[in-house]
């Protein structure tokens, strides 16, 4: 593999033995990007009205629901691709991606597990998530989504007798049409930005999540995401409502398989959080960030976005490994006084892969506070830039921000950037931030090393160490699973 | 134990040790001394495996094994230690994470049985009291934030716990007080055993007077040029390096 | 957009000029039909995203500035007592040699020529052409009198140099100003701007200098604004600083209702430093604008960037550092840091501290702060009796004048430090007291 690598950057300058050590050791083999052989209803490719009423029919949707949908769809065709980010990506064509995909032995609705297709949880297994119940993580209860459609809940039982609701977005429509009718679209607009618009009209499936009034959900509520099918965006959309005074952890998973051509993930997730409660958002993001020479991957284009209310809090986090290219930046609407705000993100970039990311502190509320810690690792020719907004605004007395965004460079070749918008109309408030950049250094590695470490676990160490900060908020089932991932993505083939 | 025939290696493109010769046995101290730039810390990083420093010549086994043939980890872990002359920060690592990761592969390699975490600890802690080092140190970012004496006395706690077969101490003592100097000297006399052997590379004579070698070498322009015992380090303080030139040929 | 007012005023103005050389024309027409190409900037474009441009959209303040004259006795209260500089005086753009200093008896080691008669053309644009925004390309068209400094090789001048800018016009016009300052190698100088005006002046001023330091030579340079409130100024700052040269430059932002400067600086050299300081103090409706760049494009140069501002009443502040790191500038450090304190519920402050980094051996850090002033501080200097009226501006001073105190002309520091203070005291005893607590 390290030959390979070598050839494959013919106009570099032959690396020294420790930078090719380095540049081994972040290589690696994308673990998720196995193919399931499932036979899927997919509809060709092409955007249209008559695509949206497809996707509204094959969901039995209301006629309000589809008005909705053809509404946003008349929305977006007028709004632009927006440019702003440090990404570059050919032009995409709207009209080449397939905008529904079912496994079909989902066509009739399985109405348990047992009537899943097998291969579908083999798939799961695979990616080591297992949706029966007996074989989970105690306590974690999940939503599957695959291609288009959520496949299956697990422990929805459990989780009604504490009232709380979390079925597929699809159900919530019928189930519970007065809390989408007044939740969806009121923290991410519909117009809000080129892709959320994209979402509302095509989006097919995603979790819903209600906890009623003062309840602390009693396990933690997980969502996986998978593209399988070729050609296909995945448009998923996520509410979360959090009554008074409850409270909820919410984790996300995300994987697809190797393929050449790239593939459009646009999802919205919408976040109500109200007086007194609290949301902790978790993602492991780990879409098929391309090859080493930056063909397919998947264009991960994501809004994410919470209102907090009064004394409650908002608590983003995020580990993103994959994808070829990453738009996303999980936002706080602090809107009630009192109201905290937190992201935690390491974004790792390797080979092509390319990540704009970061987060929006919209200060509106008195005292309100907010923490942003981001940790940008590069390597290969990636690029990785933290893009930040913290505002305050004029009502926003004795609001408070901390920012510290840090920059790991692994390899003379990847690049590093830093664009944090900083916006004060109060006296009262205090916003500090601070960036630095480090590399992993020759000589860092060479004192592990002369203590018997080899490169590739320095390398890890290392990275782990600078992650620390943020891995210490994931939830503890995550974080393990974090590191893994981070440790996955740093082996190589070192000596 | 240790044999260094005829080595000869370059930085940088430029011959720094040019038909190095030495030969240490087993619990044997050899104090190395010479003027600046005549490469001793060369041979350190040489003997240790470190990249950019080619060698062009000569061999060096450990105990009859070819060092020159192992990457810098397995020279490790088969017993090379360097003591850093300038041991280097790595924040966010913390010390006995470190530390962990070094003992079990060191010790993995040599087949010896591992350390769970409670033995470990209290073998970390057992170290760190004995360069008096606070235990906190564990706890923080390898060497990050350490005053030069701290870094110092860091080197030869890890020292104590990867217990290796060869231990090279680049100018351990540099910029130590004496205070300092003697805990630095009490861990490695502690260590010393018939079956361990030490190269101590230094500028001054006085940490000598802590740690007795059993040979005193100068090293001037890559070469061995005089061997003696301890009183060749007590000569070399009185006077200079100056009348040694001309030994080399 | 490109038919406003403004536009066809400029098309007008950029033929009234002609210029001796082939250089100077081309360089004018390709800078003429830039401008004429590039969109007026709105809120969404990047650069101008919280600095409207209202006030020119109208297109009277593009009517060139007619020469004129001021007496020596007007000048005399824009005099930097101990400076003892060489004066060049410009009023409104028009350079006025019978107010300057004797061009016969400048320092030994300096020349200074006329653009259209200079000797050597090669880095006329070279450094602000590169990055020229809407309004350099507009200076670079419509240049009328523009004065090239040369300071030849080793050369060592203790005598600053004093551009002296008022701007004096009562009725909006153009006043165009422009600088190419060129340090031979191994030299030493030191360049101070001064931009002033008149009372009941209505001038926009649009400036750019241009700084070559030559390898191994050093740049001292102050660019002060201190116009009234009824101008308009927006300007730049281009720099090449070569080879184990070192500049360094202070800004202040005191003058003129609308105050935007580009600070770009460019290593052309290993080894070479720079320093950008500024302080800004906007107040009423000002608005400031500083968009710096440091652009390490060689390996081995160390920036380092401080600028402080308190922004009070209905002011505004705008802040943009950015640090760009190119691929091959390996080994670098660069420095950044920008703290602002609002004193008013109606001020505003914007800042962006970027890195942009191509190199992997690099030392980087920004830190930006937006703060009220220390309440600690505050609260000790109560407890020794000190009202909390007076603790405001004396924390305040505090707070720039550790800047100013930095200043290596003690002439500048002793003209400033008045000048600062006038600003926060609202008493003359405060004045006083901060005076002369800074003197001793």
């Amino acid at each position: 593999m390290s030959q390979e690598n070598a050839q494959s950057a013919p106009n570099a300058e032959p690396l020294s033995d420790a930078d090719q050590q380095i540049d081994d050791a972040i290589n690696k083999e994308y673990s998720a990007g196995f193919v399931s052989n499932i036979e899927s209803d997919t509809l060709e490719a092409g955007l249209s009205e008559d695509v949206i009423r497809f996707i509204s029919g094959k969901k039995n949707e209301p006629e309000w629901m589809l008005e909705w949908r053809l509404k946003a769809y008349h929305q977006w065709l007028e709004m632009e691709e927006p440019e702003w980010a440090h990404v570059n990506y050919p032009k995409i064509d709207f009209n080449e991606i397939s905008y529904y995909s079912a496994p079909k032995s989902m066509a009739d609705g399985p109405k348990s597990l047992d009537e899943v297709d097998p291969d579908l949880i083999a798939t799961y297994n695979k990616l080591g998530i297992p949706l029966h119940e007996q074989q989970m993580l105690a306590g974690v209860a999940v939503d599957a989504v695959f291609d288009s459609v959520s496949v299956a809940t697990t422990f929805r039982e459990n989780l009604k007798e504490a009232g709380v609701i979390f079925c597929p977005i699809s159900e919530a429509v019928h189930e519970y049409p007065e809390l989408i009718k007044k939740y969806l679209a009121s923290v991410v607009p519909v117009k809000d930005n080129y892709y959320a618009a994209l979402n509302c009209a095509v989006f097919s499936d995603g979790s819903f999540v209600y906890i009623p009034k003062g309840v602390k959900c009693p396990m933690e509520l997980s969502t996986y995401f998978r593209i399988n099918e070729a050609k296909t965006g995945q448009f998923e959309r996520t509410l979360i409502i959090a009554e008074e005074g409850s409270e909820v952890s919410y984790l996300e998973g995300c994987t697809a398989p190797m393929r050449d051509e790239n593939q459009l993930h646009a999802a919205v997730v919408e976040l109500v959080c109200l007086d007194g409660a609290k949301i902790k958002y978790s993602t492991v993001q780990n879409w098929y960030p391309g090859d080493e020479q930056g063909k397919g991957g998947i264009y991960n284009f994501v809004t994410k976005r919470g209102i907090a209310h009064t004394n409650s809090r908002i608590s983003w986090t995020q580990v993103e490994t994959g994808s070829a290219v990453t738009w996303k930046y999980p936002s706080c609407v602090l809107k009630g006084d009192n109201s905290v705000g937190e992201f935690y993100s390491v974004a790792l970039t390797n080979n092509y892969q390319q990540a704009d990311t970061g987060t929006k502190m919209i200060h509106i509320g008195k005292n309100t506070r907010s923490t942003i810690i981001s940790k940008g690792i590069s390597a290969g020719k990636s690029s990785n830039a933290y893009r930040g907004l913290v505002r305050f605004n004029a009502g926003a007395d004795g609001a408070r921000n901390f920012t510290q965004c840090d920059s790991l460079l692994i390899g003379s070749e990847c690049a590093a950037h830093t664009f944090p918008y900083i916006e004060s109309k109060n006296p009262k408030a205090i916003i500090e931030h601070e960036a630095t950049t480090s590399k992993v250094s020759e000589d860092q590695l060479y004192l592990c090393q002369q203590r018997g470490i080899d490169a590739e676990k320095a390398v890890s160490m290392i990275v782990n160490g600078f992650c620390k900060d943020v891995f210490k908020e994931l939830p503890m089932e995550f974080a393990v699973e974090a590191g893994k991932l981070l440790e996955v993505s740093l082996e190589g083939s070192v000596g | 134990m240790l044999t260094i025939e005829n080595l000869q290696a370059n930085v940088s493109d430029k011959n720094i040790l040019k038909g190095l010769n030495l030969e240490i046995k087993p619990g044997e101290v050899h104090a190395i001394m010479g003027p600046n730039g005549a490469g001793k810390s060369t041979l350190g990083h040489v003997l240790a495996g470190r990249d950019g420093y080619e060698v062009t010549g000569g061999s060096v086994t450990l105990e009859g094994k070819d060092l020159l043939a192992l990457a810098c980890e397995e020279r490790a872990r088969e017993g090379v230690f360097l003591a850093f002359q300038y041991p280097v920060e790595i924040p966010g690592v913390s010390n006995m994470e470190f530390l962990k990761a070094s003992v079990d592969a060191v010790r993995t390699h040599r087949e010896l049985p591992a350390w769970d975490a409670v033995s470990f600890m209290k073998k970390a802690r057992e170290a760190c009291k004995a360069v008096n080092l606070d235990q906190q140190f564990l706890k923080r970012g390898v060497n990050e934030g350490f005053s030069g004496g701290e870094k110092k006395r860091n080197e030869i706690m890890q020292m104590m716990l990867l217990e290796p077969k060869i231990a090279i101490l680049d100018e351990t003592d540099s910029g130590l007080d004496i205070d300092a100097l003697q805990v630095v000297a009490n861990g490695v006399n502690a260590l010393r055993s018939p079956e361990r052997s030490f190269i101590v590379v230094t500028h001054y004579q006085r940490l000598l007077d802590y740690i007795v070698p059993d040979y005193v070498h100068v090293l001037a322009d890559g070469k061995i040029v005089k061997s003696g015992d301890k009183n060749l380090a007590l000569e070399l303080e009185e006077k200079g390096y100056g009348w040694l030139e001309g030994e080399s040929a | 957009m490109t038919s406003t007012p403004l536009h066809a005023a400029i098309a007008a103005g950029s033929t009234l000029t002609s210029h001796a050389t082939t250089k100077i024309a081309d360089v004018q027409n390709a800078a003429a039909h830039a401008w004429a190409q590039t969109p007026w900037p709105t809120r969404k474009t990047e650069a101008w995203k919280y600095t409207p441009l209202k006030a020119l959209e109208k297109g009277e303040y593009f009517i060139p500035a007619a020469k004129s004259t001021l007496s020596a006795d007007a000048l005399k209260q824009f005099a930097i007592n101990r400076l003892e500089a060489f004066t060049l005086v410009f009023i409104d753009g028009h350079f006025c040699a019978e107010q300057s200093d004797d061009l016969t008896q400048l320092p030994t080691g300096m020349t200074i020529e006329h653009l259209d008669d200079a000797s050597n053309l090669e880095q006329f644009n070279k450094a602000a052409g590169e990055h020229a925004t809407l309004f350099g390309e507009l200076n670079t068209a419509t240049i009328n009198t523009a004065l090239v400094i040369n300071v030849a090789k080793n050369a060592q001048i203790t005598q600053p140099v004093n551009v002296l800018n008022v701007a004096s016009a009562n009725a909006p016009c153009l006043a165009n100003a422009r600088i190419l300052w060129q340090q031979a190698p191994h030299s030493k100088a030191t360049l101070v701007e001064h931009f002033v005006s008149t009372q009941d002046s209505q001038v926009f001023t649009n400036s750019i200098t241009e700084l070559f330091v030559g390898e191994n030579a050093q740049c001292e340079h102050y660019r002060l604004h201190l116009e009234d409130e009824a101008n308009l100024h927006i300007g730049g700052v281009y720099s090449h600083v070569h080879k184990h040269a070192r500049l360094n430059s202070f800004y202040l932002a005191m003058g003129a209702n609308l105050q935007r400067v580009d600070v770009v600086t460019q290593f052309e050299g290993e080894g070479a430093e720079a320093v950008n300081n500024g302080v800004y103090l906007p107040r009423n409706k000002q608005l400031v604008d500083f968009h710096t760049c440091i652009e390490h494009k060689v390996p081995h140069c160390n920036s380092n960037e401080i600028f402080r501002g308190i922004i009070g009443d209905s002011a505004r502040a705008v802040f943009n550092g950015r640090i760009h790191i190119h691929k091959d500038a390996q080994k670098t450090l660069a420095e950044l840091s920008n703290k602002n304190l609002l004193t008013s519920n109606k001020a505003e402050v914007n800042t962006k501290p970027e890195l942009e980094i191509y190199a992997d051996d690099v030392r980087c850090a920004h830190g930006a702060t937006i703060a009220e002033l220390d309440a600690l501080a505050m609260h000790y200097l109560r407890t020794r009796g000190i009202s909390q009226e007076e603790a405001q501006v004396m924390l305040s001073f505090g707070f720039i004048n550790e800047l100013i105190e930095q200043l290596n002309n003690t002439a500048i520091v002793e003209y400033l430090r008045p000048v600062i203070a006038q600003r926060f005291a609202k008493k003359p005893e405060f004045l006083e007291s901060l005076i002369h607590e800074a003197l001793v």
